[in-house]
């Protein structure tokens, strides 16, 4: 599957070796000598990326978080965590994970699809750029203002209710459609869902030759055959990474919700902007607890998605 | 072999017309509502009144600014080290991927508060220099940067690229910037992309931090008043597309830019 | 660090002490001149369109001299209190010097140890019930809820509560924010309650109120902010009425608006403002709160359609300008307000937010 360039006749013979003895799996005594340099030296390259993170998102997040472990007065406590376990905030945690794993498939299918189109699709060249630079800006339109363009839209006297209801007598509204709900929410977060999965899968998709389809197709194959054989296995792990990517991006998303639903959907970060930001319940160290409740369902999903990965790269081979 | 490709055409563009009115529709309705700031006439008074206030330009200016300075950190931060991950150390690859996921669930508004607490005692005493909110926008963009970068890098064959390039006798910098960066130019602007426009709408830490950014002129803009908002959410997304435009059309001029966006290689 | 605090005890006592007797102007002018020498004010959450601050700002700065430095104009009240918790240790631009909240953040903000007491000369006209004793914080100003109508699409104006439970206004309805989060919100909830034979020990009956609005489709579950007003989205709702009058005369006819405070279940929230206790600019702070209290500045939020706490005492001595009283609503329309303390607050607001969702919510389903 990988078209490796041959390494050129004059490469040393002992350099090939040398590849191949440090990819090999082997006994370790053979670069027994290298190895612990070579340990020391490849943990070292991750020092800037790990400072980088210690020094303005964990040390930052720390000093407030602690927050969670204790009580009003400073004194050190776990009830905040006891309270994570409410049926309310429960069920907060179980809606906000439904409307990012819906908004995460729902924008991965149609980002695919779309991203598909623009690449592999046969459409004319500029539409990719096009698609591109697009979908970088609509990838962050969110919070008010695109609370407000679905309002103005599909809202109760939107633009295009309206336009349904003069022009074709349909009323949107009488047959139970319903902006302000889970579904309307839903449709609303796949506006900045699918911008990115295309973003994210594009290069993937560019990744898969032209010759395999052509290859496929010689050998008889229908375009079905060829995506289960061919390509989804090789697009798994890239479409698993979208997945993850569109789950935290709506896990964490609270400003589109807010405006478009008053709050009256229950996703854990209006909850936590409730308890920091909210004049009412104003309990901040439950919020940092929901905060840490938060970072506990995304390590989860990220150990489910690694297992994951491991299961398609197996596939794959 | 040619109606498979005639289907896939027709496949192609209804897709992207689905998806055209899908986007659109909802910025026409903000477009058209953005037009009735005259009473019974559609007109332009709301952009009028946009344009009439100097701070527009000047926060987008900023954010702007701010934007080119992120990305080039960011990227700077994650390309060399998703490189080294992919190529000496995979079995860390889930600890790297969590740590640049985690910036979903840390609301800005902890992020922000714990920046300025961690940074305004000294020896530290940063909290009023701009680098700072270069600082937190770069860590809100990790999992976006990070996810373009090993996309990228997971489309093309890094391992056989690497070593074909070093047994020919390239050294590390020749190896990035020869080989590695031209193949990973979609994943690149991609990553740029998304993290200009993060930066140019980002709205919890510049305020709490107190910069005169875009994003909260926008929320000022929006608070109590009905057509300007909408004529600024119009205006930004002009705006921005516009930036991001440019620059796609800057990198396309360079070598292994442009090829890469026609097709498949 | 403790001789320091209490030397800057004995003379804050002292200048505490001199204000409450007398207005002798060599305070005032020492006050000035440090004020002016520190140069700059950072105030918080202050939107120029609420009572008239951005009238207030601009006019303070001109007149000392004193460049004002505004941090998140859209902020809650919790997020000025967090504010100052956050930025302790920091004298930058970041950190408020002064705080305009709801009335129940100022005990909380008093045991936190985030004030600095200050006494301002006209401390005296400040009506006792509002204002603690030690001087850590002090009303600054009140408004009535009223209703705010778009007159443009709701042509038959509702007047009474019960009016808004009418099928003609079915879908157009909404608060302006979230009862378990905002107080304009949650006040709305108890003004409710009071005018559906609740008091201000229980607020059930307007939790039911708002159940039965659910219920038959005139409450809309969005919050409504000006755009979706003048859209028709949410043609009908409830702000303080210096707000819903500042709105008013933003659109300026497009669309007209119409702002009516109900006969009964009138209720009024009070502001309160205090000084940081980790103010960079302590003086300018001080200077500041002098201003706010001085005529000059209660009749600017008079301006604003806010009634500055002071109002009695201005109007009793003659000194509110005709043409400002008049446009403001009519007196007889506050008759009834009611004026909710801290403690009935806090009270109420916890059961609204416990009740909301149970009694009110329109329990989103995935369908």
């Amino acid at each position: 599957m990988t078209a490796q360039p041959e390494a050129s006749g004059s490469a040393a013979p002992e350099r090939l070796r040398a590849v191949q003895a440090r990819n090999a799996p082997g006994p370790r005594d053979a670069i027994a000598k290298r190895a612990p340099r070579k340990w020391s030296l490849a943990w070292l390259g991750l020092v800037p990326f790990f400072l980088f993170a210690f020094a303005f998102m964990l040390l930052p997040t720390v000093s407030i978080v602690t927050g969670s472990f204790q009580d009003g007065q400073g004194a050190f406590t776990l009830v905040n965590f006891a309270h994570l376990f409410r049926a309310d905030i429960l069920g907060s945690y179980l809606i906000t994970i439904k409307v990012s794993a819906t908004t995460a498939l729902l924008g991965g299918l149609l980002g695919f699809l779309i991203a598909y189109a623009i690449t592999l699709g046969g459409l004319p060249k500029p539409f990719r750029s096009f698609m591109s630079t697009f979908s970088g800006v609509a990838s962050n339109f969110a919070g008010v203002p695109l609370a407000f363009a679905f309002i103005s839209t599909l809202g109760r006297v939107g633009f295009v209710t309206v336009l349904l209801r003069t022009l074709f007598g349909i009323d949107l509204y009488g047959a139970g459609f319903n902006l302000y709900s889970f579904w309307g929410l839903s449709l609303t977060y796949t506006y900045f869902q699918i911008p990115l999965m295309v973003l994210i899968i594009t290069p993937a998709i560019d990744g898969m030759k032209k010759e395999w389809r052509e290859a496929a197709e010689n050998l008889g194959a229908s375009a079905l055959q060829y995506w289960l054989r061919v390509g989804v296995p090789v697009l798994l792990p890239a479409l698993l990474a979208a997945f993850i990517l569109l789950f935290g991006n709506a896990f964490g998303a609270y400003a589109t919700a807010y405006a478009l639903t008053g709050g009256l959907i229950n996703l854990v970060p209006i909850l936590i902007g409730a308890q920091i930001r909210g004049n009412v319940l104003h309990d901040s160290q439950l919020g940092y607890a929901l905060a840490f409740g938060m970072v506990i369902v995304m390590t989860l999903s990220i150990l489910a998605y690694s297992w994951f990965q491991k299961l398609s790269s197996r596939w794959v081979k | 072999m040619s109606s498979r490709r005639g289907s896939r055409l027709v496949f192609s563009w209804i897709w992207i017309a689905l998806g055209l009115v899908y986007f659109f529709l909802p910025l026409l309705a903000t477009f058209l509502f953005s037009l009735r700031a005259k009473k019974g006439v559609l007109s332009f008074l709301a952009y009028q009144h946009v344009f009439a206030d100097p701070k527009f330009l000047q926060t987008f200016g900023f954010s702007f600014e701010m934007a080119i300075l992120t990305v080039i950190i960011g990227l700077a931060l994650i390309v060399p080290t998703a490189i080294w991950i992919y190529l000496k150390l995979p079995r860390v690859k889930p600890v790297i991927e969590f740590f640049t996921l985690l910036p979903f669930v840390i609301p800005p508004i902890i992020l922000a508060f714990g920046l300025i607490r961690t940074y305004s005692r000294p020896p530290f005493a940063f909290v009023s220099s701009p680098l700072l909110l270069v600082a937190g926008y770069v860590i809100i963009s990790f999992p976006y940067i990070y996810k373009s970068v090993d996309a990228g890098l997971r489309a093309m064959d890094l391992r056989g690229l690497t070593e074909a390039a070093q047994s020919l006798g390239a050294g590390w910098p020749t190896l990035l910037f020869m080989v590695i960066i031209p193949n990973l130019k979609t994943a690149l602007l991609s990553a740029l992309f998304l993290t200009f426009a993060i930066v140019i709408g980002e709205l919890t830490l510049a305020v709490l931090l107190a910069w005169p950014a875009f994003g909260p002129y926008m929320a000022l803009m929006g608070r109590n008043l009905a057509y300007e908002p909408a004529a600024l959410a119009i205006l930004s997304f002009g705006l921005t597309w516009g930036a991001i435009g440019l620059i796609q059309a800057i990198t396309r001029g360079r070598p292994g830019g442009g090829s890469n966006l026609g097709g498949t290689h | 660090m403790k001789k320091f605090a209490v030397l800057a005890a004995i003379v804050l006592l002292a200048g505490v002490g001199v204000f409450a007797q007398s207005t002798s102007t060599t305070d005032m002018n020492a006050l000035i001149a440090a004020a002016k020498a520190e140069g700059q004010l950072t105030v918080i959450a202050l939107p120029h369109d609420w009572v008239n601050y951005g009238e207030m700002i601009q006019k303070f700065s001109a007149k000392y001299g004193i460049t004002i430095n505004e941090l998140n104009p859209d902020g809650s009240s919790a997020e000025e209190i967090e504010a100052i918790k956050a930025n302790e240790n920091n004298k930058g631009p970041q950190a408020p010097d002064v705080i305009d909240v709801g009335l129940k953040f100022g005990p909380e903000a008093v045991a936190a140890g985030l004030l600095s007491p200050y006494k301002v000369q006209t401390w005296d006209s400040i009506p006792k019930d509002v204002k603690d004793k030690d001087g850590y914080w002090y009303g600054d100003y009140y408004g009535a809820l009223a209703f705010e109508v778009n007159s443009d699409i709701v042509k038959n104006v509702p007047r009474t509560w019960s009016d808004l439970l009418k099928p003609e206004y079915k879908g157009k309805f909404a608060l302006s924010g979230d009862p378990r989060i905002s107080a304009q919100a949650y006040m709305t909830v108890i003004a409710a309650s009071l005018a559906n034979g609740g008091s201000l020990d229980n607020v059930q009956p307007g939790l039911q109120y708002f159940a039965k609005m659910n219920k038959i489709g005139n409450l809309v579950p969005l919050i409504a902010v000006t755009g979706t007003l003048a859209s028709g989205e949410t043609p009908i709702t409830i702000e303080w009425d210096y707000n819903a009058l500042a709105n008013k005369d933003k659109l300026n006819g497009n669309p007209n608006i119409q702002v009516i405070v109900p006969p009964t279940g009138v209720v009024a929230g009070i502001y309160i403002q205090g000084i940081s206790a980790y103010a960079p600019h302590p003086n300018a702070a001080r200077l500041w709160e002098e201003y706010l209290y001085s005529d000059e500045g209660q009749l600017i939020w008079l301006k604003g359609y806010g009634h500055p706490i002071r109002f009695n005492d201005l109007a009793n001595r003659g000194v509110v300008p005709a043409d400002l009283a008049a446009k403001l609503p009519p007196s007889s329309a506050y008759a009834n307000v009611v004026f909710p303390t801290l403690d009935q607050q806090t009270v109420l607001a916890q059961a609204i937010a416990n009740g909301w969702d149970k009694i009110v919510g329109a329990n989103i389903q995935a369908k």
